[in-house]
């Protein structure tokens, strides 16, 4: 293989490396703008107590239950896109797609048309038979977190499918494993590089929801202010706290990430 | 040395007694694979251009693809019959069968592969694992039994595979150009432990493979996949060979 | 002059343009509370037909947040707050140095669905209902919203409170969302016209909202921002604001 990094850079084009490096620069700068405005020395304090640490808190249970919906309903989605042909399949693709291309209020308006208590479609029949309503409601704000992160999941594992080469589950086959088996202890294994990215995009999308949440699950205080919320309304009355609450996200987000990297993307060569 | 049969021996000894008796056809894309074959107990080497249906034929023996007309019979067993719509599943079919390029499971060590079969078989773990070191052992490979595949080259992932596919002693041995990656002593030495594990095994053993060596050296009868049948050759050896 | 022979004439006419005003070039950058939306969209509108040499540029957005964005540096030439709170912070900052003026006067109501299914009658009525939408704490009609409650004698839990980040998202809240109530400006309950009904609030727990508008300092535009001042101040602009339902200052 490659004998230096010498050689490796050569074979480099100078524009990749240009690029790359704009790219690294373009999102780097603001990073270090946000971090030379965090008063480093109050940051526990800003966030430990009040409506600060209620907003992380929410944030990180949401956002977790919010990606194993995403998991449990985009995995059998992403099998039909992926493994069944019907007509229609590219249509039913893009509409999956839709949460993606929707400007998150206009999705927060979309859940409040299907499940608002006053006019969704199903929401008053939700509250007259289970009591339950979703708007103003943390519920909501897992729903909302769902709907724009179900389609980053269906997208990299749908992908991920595509790629296993149908004989390692063959193999398997002729080694005796019957179909259910295969699944677990083959197909998901074989998978399990594009179904962490899936999911670590798919948390790190319902973390940052905004806009979908504060029109559908509104913006409560404890109930359904969420980390994002929090941090755009105290802008205004404390930056300081905003700036500290933002950082202290971003440090979670990014140490979570960095961990899961680490144990499944492999070492090769 | 491979014994030589002449003509048609199939109907001298009578369908009740073959092994494996494959009459039907099936489509694959552009390929129509028209078969009719019954053999008995033996190595049968299977050979013909590329993209002729040999890679087909054996994924119809091992149940990956059901037949479209036809039946499947193997020691007597019924595996596929379209007109009384019985599929048996090739989980179900004892086979073993090493594809080309192998395919061995990329998250397992080679031992791991070797065991696989074993275990889902019903064999626990540890004493699979103690079977699979023997037999990789047995082959010279036991030092390889921590490394991953994609820490293998591509000769020893083939022997891995082989190793793999006869471990459980199956019924019906699938062999899909075992020995294309080997180097030509790595071959030689291969092909004849492989003569040794094929002939001890009963049931009907299948090898694709281009190499006029190996079907001298291995097989009992040749299968010629020709354009536009399959016809059945006697095996009259009159290729030299070169050591 | 001009002004005392305009004053003469009845009020249906238009005053006629100034003459060095109608010269005015440039752009005019008007950072305006939410609640002022429909009115100074109809003021700008009427200000450019006078002064069409003016490209007028108008910023809505919760008062506390356009104070954030002049802090920052956002380049606007007019700020037109909902409070004289805001405009007191930049003043302290040093944004604005001359003296707001305050343009028009506005009061709260009660904003229910149409129907009022819940029998929403006063402020104490809100207690008993699920959720209620406010403007965010330090929002100025938010800050209106607690006073009068306060005066009103009235608590409700925070957590059955949604926080709008401006009037509008507050009032959408109960138009097109599931609060069941709202405490928003009067001139946005008469604003929204059949997607809320407004339900008054007496004057004893009410407050006044000041609404206020001055010029913002260093700004490239100061002649045109001057201009628009005097018009929103004028008899005309004051008829636009009255039609929308504010009160005389």
């Amino acid at each position: 293989m490659s004998t230096g990094k010498r050689r490796v850079g050569a074979e480099t084009p100078l524009f990749v490396w240009v690029g790359a490096s704009c790219a690294l620069l373009f999102l780097l700068l603001p990073l270090v703008g946000l971090l030379k405005r965090v008063a480093w020395s109050g940051i526990f304090g800003a966030v430990a107590s009040g409506p600060a640490s209620e907003a992380l808190r929410l944030s990180l249970i949401t956002s977790v239950f919010a990606t194993m919906i995403a998991l449990v309903l985009g995995l059998p989605l992403a099998w039909v896109l992926a493994r069944i042909e019907f007509r229609g399949r590219s249509m039913v693709r893009a509409l999956v797609m839709l949460p993606m291309v929707l400007p998150p209020v206009v999705g927060g308006v979309a859940l409040l048309g299907a499940y608002g208590k006053s006019n969704g479609l199903i929401g008053g029949w939700l509250f007259d038979v289970f009591g339950l309503q979703l708007t103003f409601s943390p519920l909501g704000v897992v729903v909302a977190e769902a709907f724009v992160a179900l389609p980053f999941l269906v997208m990299a594992v749908e992908s991920g499918l595509r790629s296993i080469d149908p004989r390692f589950e063959e193999s398997a086959a002729t080694m005796g494993l019957g179909p259910s088996e295969r699944f677990w202890k083959v197909t998901l294994r074989l998978l399990a590089p594009s179904l962490i990215a899936g999911v670590a995009v798919a948390w790190a999308r319902a973390l940052g929801e905004f806009g979908a949440t504060i029109t559908f699950a509104g913006n409560i205080e404890g109930r359904t202010q969420t980390t994002p919320l929090a941090v755009y309304l105290l802008l205004e009355s404390d930056p300081e706290a905003a700036y500290a609450l933002s950082f202290v996200l971003l440090a979670i987000c990014v140490a979570v990430l960095v961990a899961m990297r680490g144990s499944w993307m492999g070492r090769r060569s | 040395m491979c014994s030589r049969a002449r003509g048609h021996a199939w109907k001298l000894d009578g369908e009740a007694l073959m092994s494996v008796m494959l009459k039907g056809s099936v489509r694959q894309g552009r390929l129509i694979l028209d078969i009719d074959v019954a053999v008995g107990d033996e190595i049968v080497a299977i050979s013909g251009v590329n993209g002729i249906g040999k890679t087909t034929f054996l994924r119809v023996l091992a149940g990956l693809l059901p037949l479209d007309t036809g039946t499947l019979q193997v020691n007597g067993n019924v595996l596929d019959d379209v007109n009384n719509q019985i599929f048996v599943p090739a989980h179900l079919r004892n086979v073993g069968m090493v594809f080309q390029d192998n395919v061995l499971l990329p998250f397992l060590s080679a031992l791991d592969n070797v065991a696989y079969p074993l275990m889902a078989s019903g064999i626990g773990r540890q004493e699979a694992q103690q079977l699979a070191i023997d037999a990789m052992g047995q082959h010279g490979i036991g030092h390889l039994a921590q490394m991953k595949p994609t820490q293998l080259s591509g000769g020893q992932q083939q022997r891995v595979a082989l190793v793999r596919a006869l471990i459980n002693k199956p019924q019906l041995v699938l062999l899909d150009e075992p020995l294309s990656a080997l180097d030509v002593d790595a071959r030689r030495e291969v092909r004849s432990w492989l003569r040794d594990q094929l002939k001890s095994l009963p049931g009907t053993k299948f090898v694709v493979t281009h190499d006029l060596v190996d079907i001298a050296e291995l097989c009992d009868r040749e299968i010629a996949f020709m354009q536009p049948q399959l016809q059945l050759l006697g095996n009259e050896t009159q290729t030299t060979i070169v050591r | 002059m001009t002004v005392a022979l305009a004053s003469l004439l009845p009020t249906a006419v238009r005053a006629s343009p100034i003459v060095e005003v109608s010269k005015l070039q440039g752009d005019l950058t008007i950072s305006a509370a939410t609640s002022l939306t429909d009115a100074f969209t109809e003021l700008a509108k009427q200000f450019r037909k006078v002064n069409k040499g003016v490209k007028v540029r108008l910023n809505f957005g919760s008062s506390s947040t356009l104070v954030a964005q002049i802090e920052s540096g956002a380049p606007s030439d007019i700020m037109a707050s909902a409070d004289l709170t805001n405009l007191e912070k930049l003043v302290a900052s040093g944004n604005v140095v001359v003296t707001p003026k305050v343009f028009a006067r506005n009061t709260m109501a009660i904003a229910v669905k149409p129907g009022n299914p819940k029998s929403v009658r006063s402020i104490a009525d809100l207690v008993s209902l699920s959720y209620i939408a406010l403007c965010g704490k330090t929002v100025p009609c938010g800050v209106y919203a607690s006073s009068v409650l306060t005066r009103a004698g009235v608590v409700i839990a925070e957590s059955k409170v949604t926080r709008g980040i401006d009037v509008k998202a507050t009032l959408s809240a109960v138009a097109n969302g599931d609060a069941d109530a709202a405490i928003v400006y009067k001139t946005d309950v008469l604003a929204a016209k059949k997607s809320v009904v407004g339900i008054d609030i007496p004057s004893a727990q009410n407050v006044k909202a000041m609404y206020g508008i001055a010029p913002i300092r260093g700004s490239k535009n100061s002649a045109n921002a001057k201009a628009f001042i005097d018009f929103v101040l004028s008899e005309q602009g004051w008829q636009v604001l009255k039609s929308i339902g504010f009160e005389r200052p």
